[in-house]
């Protein structure tokens, strides 16, 4: 069998059965063996949309992605995607071509030392220098990348291997280094949340990455906690929860800011104290003791000294250290803070205001919604005002912040999820732009995918902070000079139309939620409308702005 | 401040990039290789780093490594200063 064959083949055992990417010259055994393998292959028109496309799929349904790309330019295309994937540690495997083994090393046509590149931003890598190792390569890096704390890994493969004769048999391997907890510092854990008086769960992406909403709603369920959430961890518990406080952080609520503030044990689940959520660390929860609950080893006391931690899989901690408590003097506190800070929607001004549309969309959607955001304002804007009931369902560029992940990482979304499974890109005209060629991808596919495209004409979230904190310095953020959206929708066969007044907004979301096939919403908004509160950089998350 | 140096053992697997891997995260992690004796027949790294921070940020890391099989810390002193 073919080394190309082989990995079709392979994929296939691994129950794989969508793939992204785009051919090239040291690819093309592989794309020999897809013509006829078997698999679905989705054609992106850039390798980055490939991987954001390979991104999407994962976060989308729990699966490994997988993504293909030639050597060279194509290999080095996939980069912002696996940095991406290793940020926000999502499982994908990337298979790229790379030159004939014995041109290696001679800077030969299109070769690039992929390993190399591959080094700061995979979980691991591999680069196949004995043919009869592809299969066990192979499986190695599907291992890998869904074990333990789940992340991208590549796997570089060159021509000629793909085009030799291979063997096919696999050496059986199953290491998976899950760390361990023991009873007594369960015990200690225990002993933590029955003596804190005003705990607070800080949950991150690693509920949803371990399966394990279910545990920890019954945690919550049981234990009477007040949560708040990052960016990734949003959906692992509902808003409608009377003590579920929403995002923290930079742009997070008021209520779940000062409640960690003033909290008295800080339980972190699969979170890792990221400094867009924590501002200053000095001053976060600096009062707290700190039960921290992770799969890494490397992230417990990386950042804050934790008192007890418990490293393992949530799914199996969660259920142990779920108990009762009696706390109700604070959750009534952090209840009333919620009701005292929620959010207002009466918009002061005739136009559109993008917070007030997205809530309103997020009430029209179903539970079952795929929400695939750009980065900046309107990222920031969806994670305040839309509800979410599964982390799956909100797809975010959490760690790398990457503009251009909404669009590819929603097509991704569309091939995970089934027809009934709505999935909708919300993004800005800036973020767009970033790979508005996956329209091309759309439009081929014929995908039925939502764009909610929020449109400042500016890069909005720069130009906030360069009217706070650059003197109204706008460099290079004034975006007048944007394509006419609606011609370029119509350009790949999408329909599209363009709103400017907020009375036009519920018969616009209506009729892009109705639409047959894919549409897009072009929203015009004031380019003044800022995201609050915030917390400004190097500032304890106690001292929030809220207007300019 | 202080700088700690510190002398780790790593037991590795023979692959060619796995110096690469270790050296990158050493750097990236905020910490300076002062010596270096690798041995790759024996798949074995003794380096001496010294940094500010505080050494579980770095061997944390480099556990995570795929080709890391085992590091060991062999002694700890502390020596002079800088910035």
């Amino acid at each position: 069998m073919r080394g190309a064959d082989l990995l079709v083949s392979y994929l296939k055992q691994e129950g794989i059965t969508t793939v992204f990417g785009y051919p090239g010259g040291a690819i093309m055994p592989v794309y020999d063996a897809l013509y006829d393998g078997g698999l679905k292959h989705v054609l992106c028109r850039h390798e980055q949309g490939a991987a954001f496309s390979a991104l999407g799929y994962a976060r989308a349904s729990g699966k490994v992605g997988v993504c293909i790309a030639t050597s060279g330019p194509g290999a080095t295309n996939l980069i912002t995607g696996l940095a991406d994937a290793y940020m926000d540690s999502v499982p994908i495997v990337a298979i790229t071509g790379q030159v004939t083994s014995a041109v290696i090393g001679t800077d030969a046509f299109q070769e690039m030392d992929v390993l190399g590149l591959s080094l700061a931003c995979t979980k691991h890598s591999f680069m196949v220098t004995d043919k009869d190792e592809l299969a066990n390569v192979l499986q190695q890096a599907f291992t890998i990348a869904k074990s333990g704390r789940p992340g991208p890994v590549l796997v570089d493969i060159p021509k000629d291997i793909q085009l030799a004769d291979v063997e096919t048999a696999l050496a059986i391997s199953g290491k998976d280094p899950i760390a361990q907890h023991d009873d007594e510092r369960l015990e200690a854990a225990k002993q933590l949340l029955a003596n804190a008086k005003q705990p607070i769960l800080y949950v991150g992406g690693g509920v949803g990455m371990a399966n394990a909403v279910d545990e920890l709603q019954r945690f919550v369920d049981s234990t009477g906690i007040p949560s708040v959430t990052t960016l990734k961890g949003i959906g692992a518990i509902p808003n409608s929860k009377p003590y579920a406080l929403g995002m923290l952080g930079m742009h997070g609520t008021k209520a779940a800011n000062l409640c960690v503030h003033e909290c008295d044990l800080l339980v972190v689940i699969g979170a890792r104290f990221d400094d867009r959520v924590t501002g200053r660390l000095e001053s976060f929860a600096s009062n707290a003791r700190v039960l921290h609950i992770d799969i890494d080893p490397a992230e417990i006391n990386k950042l804050r000294q934790s008192d007890v931690s418990l490293c393992g899989d949530l799914k199996d901690i969660l259920p142990a250290l779920t108990t009762t408590l009696s706390i109700h003097e604070w959750q009534q506190y952090c209840r009333d803070l919620k009701v005292q800070y929620n959010w207002n929607y009466d918009a002061p001004y005739r136009s559109i205001y993008a917070p007030k549309l997205l809530n309103q969309l997020s009430e029209k959607l179903p539970s079952n919604a795929v929400v695939s955001c750009d980065v900046g304002q309107h990222q920031m804007w969806v994670a305040q005002h839309m509800n979410f009931t599964r982390p799956e369902n909100h797809l975010s560029s959490s760690g790398l912040g990457t503009m251009g992940f909404g669009l590819p990482a929603a097509i991704g979304a569309r091939h995970a999820r089934g027809r009934q499974d709505p999935v909708v890109v919300v993004s800005g005209d800036g973020s767009f732009m970033m790979n508005v060629q996956e329209l091309g991808t759309i439009k081929r596919e014929q995908l039925n995918v939502k764009i909610v495209l929020i449109d400042n004409q500016r890069l909005g979230m720069v130009r906030q902070w360069q009217q706070l904190f650059f003197e109204e310095r706008y460099s290079e953020t004034i975006l007048t000079d944007n394509p006419d959206f609606v011609t370029l929708a119509s350009a790949f066969n999408i329909q599209a139309r363009t709103i400017t007044m907020q009375a036009d907004v519920a018969p616009a979301l209506d009729e892009m939620i109705n639409s047959n096939g894919a549409f897009l919403l072009h929203v015009r908004i004031n380019e003044a409308d800022n995201v609050w509160p915030l917390v400004p950089p190097g500032a304890s998350n106690a001292d929030m702005m809220e207007k300019v | 401040m202080s700088l700690a140096q510190h002398q780790l053992k790593l037991v590795v697997n023979q692959s060619p990039e796995v110096l690469e891997r270790v050296l990158r995260v050493v750097r990236h992690r905020g910490f300076k290789i002062d010596q270096l004796n690798w041995q790759y027949e024996d798949g074995e790294l003794i380096l001496s780093v010294s940094s500010q921070r505080a050494l579980h940020l770095l061997t944390n890391q480099l556990a995570k490594l795929v080709d890391v099989k085992d590091i060991t810390e062999l002694n700890m002193m502390k020596t002079s200063k800088s910035a």
